[in-house]
């Protein structure tokens, strides 16, 4: 038994050693680019996180954290539009390539951010955000009268508090949260994630969710306007709200499909899968 | 000759290949496997007639496929001093050209089938459609595999998985439409399907080609 705990304490060490080795190979560096209105960030890392935050009026400051020197960060400047690349030398992989980017921009740029590996988190835009990842975890919020597209292969997406919002995401299998979300247009297009929307539908938009094989969870307050058509060609529906009956292009199979409206039916709702549940749920 | 001379000759083996480029596909089942689904891909390309010419969009997406494999690019106005090595060609940029060709492939059958005009289309002649894209699919998706392998191995798995996803949303979406044409929503499982696919490709090679 000591001998076992002698061991463990040698490992820690030798980790804690190897870290503050690693620790020291790393190298922080900070850009400052001055820009106008609505200026265009683009980020793309391969490996590592971004996140980006509103700051300063008319500057994009980004502060990066390389975990070697087998990656290096190319930058580019041009009127209103500053592009950030991470550069992977020959031989980089996802540790000795990884890159942090703790970014600020004007309230009202225009942000795109890629990386393979993530995560991607923006909060407190009023400018369009695209964000692109194949296993990054995708993390959007407080974003105002914009566009918010997202595409991942397995990353899990979570969009909090978009309001006015034109919000369009692809997902293959990554789960998708929607919290609070409304706007114009809402619509998600995921293969065998779950897809949960948790709002009111807003007052007047287009809600579209759709999934292959991915259950689809709705939930929204009794207040609720909307004009919803639900519908699983192989999977089950189910809805807790009284609905007001209304014409579809489809036959209603119970159990499988329902339509109808609540209230004044401000919005459109749809809910479409092909094998996963699907329900509507009242908050 | 062996896979790579051949695979520089690819363009130019056409329906009479040389005794040498012969003896080569007679020996070589992956050379030959790739020789018959570039058949199968140019004879639904020239199925695809005028009217159903695919929409600006598709050709954007194969200029921008070829642009990021360097094999179109702007034209210089600076003299060479040093003339310049051919790049070396390699099969994959096959790939995004198959991609786009069979995602055009998806819109003609989509077109196809959104209208009255449907109904005239056989069950048989959609059969053999959908079975010549599975067979161009998994061809395509096996040398797309490979690549993501060379390029970003730990990656691999997920992208397999993905596709197997996506390619059962498609056969899924597909069976919807044969079974009733005018199902708005079939048809936009459909299109929702191909443009997944489309995406798995374009990140894939895209983050390959980093």
């Amino acid at each position: 038994m000591m001998l076992n705990t002698e061991r463990t304490a040698g490992v820690v060490i030798f980790v804690a050693l190897a870290g503050t080795v690693l620790a020291g190979a790393e190298t922080r560096q900070q850009l400052h680019f001055k820009v106008g209105r609505k200026a265009s960030v683009s980020i793309n890392n391969q490996y590592g996180p971004i996140s980006v935050k509103a700051g300063a009026n008319k500057e994009v400051v980004v502060t990066t954290v390389l975990h070697s020197d087998k990656v290096e960060i190319d930058q580019s400047h041009r009127g209103n539009r500053v592009d950030i690349v991470s550069h992977l030398f020959s031989g980089a992989d996802q540790t000795s390539g990884q890159v942090d980017y703790e970014v600020t921009v004007p309230a009202d740029a225009n942000v795109t951010l890629t990386s393979m590996t993530g995560p991607l988190h923006a909060e407190k835009l009023q400018g369009d955000v695209v964000m692109e990842g194949n296993t990054a975890n995708v993390d959007v919020r407080d974003v105002n009268d914009a566009h918010v597209h997202v595409k991942t292969l397995n990353g899990p997406v979570t969009l909090t508090d978009i309001r006015d919002g034109h919000v369009e995401i692809t997902s293959l299998s990554g789960d998708v949260f929607l919290i609070s979300v409304n706007g114009p247009l809402v619509q998600v297009n995921s293969s065998s994630g779950k897809i949960s929307y948790s709002g009111d539908f807003g007052d007047g938009g287009e809600y579209v969710l759709t999934s292959h094989s991915g259950d689809i969870d709705a939930i929204a307050p009794s207040y609720a306007s909307i004009d919803v058509t639900a519908r699983s060609v192989q999977g089950q529906v189910e809805n807790d709200f009284p609905l007001e009956p209304k014409h579809t292009a489809f036959p209603i199979k119970a159990g499988s499909a329902f339509a109808g409206t609540v209230g004044k039916a401000a919005s459109s709702v749809k809910l479409f899968s092909f094998s996963g549940k699907i329900h509507l749920k009242k908050r | 000759m062996n896979c790579e001379e051949f695979e520089l000759a690819l363009p130019d083996v056409d329906d009479d290949p040389t005794i040498e480029q012969q003896s080569h596909l007679n020996s070589c089942s992956a050379c030959a496997e790739l020789v018959a689904d570039l058949d199968a891909i140019s004879q639904q390309a020239k199925l695809l007639g005028s009217s159903d010419e695919p929409s600006p969009r598709v050709w954007n997406f194969i200029e921008i496929a070829l642009r990021q494999e360097g094999l179109i690019r702007e034209q210089r106005s600076e003299p060479f001093l040093v003339p310049r090595r051919p790049p070396r060609r390699r099969l994959e940029w096959l790939i995004p050209v198959a991609a786009m060709l069979l995602l055009m492939l998806g819109i003609v059958q989509y077109k196809r089938t959104s209208g009255p005009v449907a109904s005239r289309t056989s069950n048989a002649e959609m059969a053999s459609t959908s079975q010549i894209a599975d067979a161009a699919y998994i061809a395509d998706d096996q040398q797309l595999l490979e690549v993501v392998s060379r390029r970003t191995p730990a990656m691999l798995a997920s992208y397999k998985a993905n596709l197997q996803d996506v390619n059962s949303y498609i056969r899924d979406a597909e069976e919807s439409v044969k079974m009733d044409p005018n199902d708005e929503q079939a048809r936009r499982d459909l299109m929702n399907a191909y443009e997944q696919r489309s995406m798995v490709y374009e990140m894939a090679l895209d983050r390959s080609l980093q």
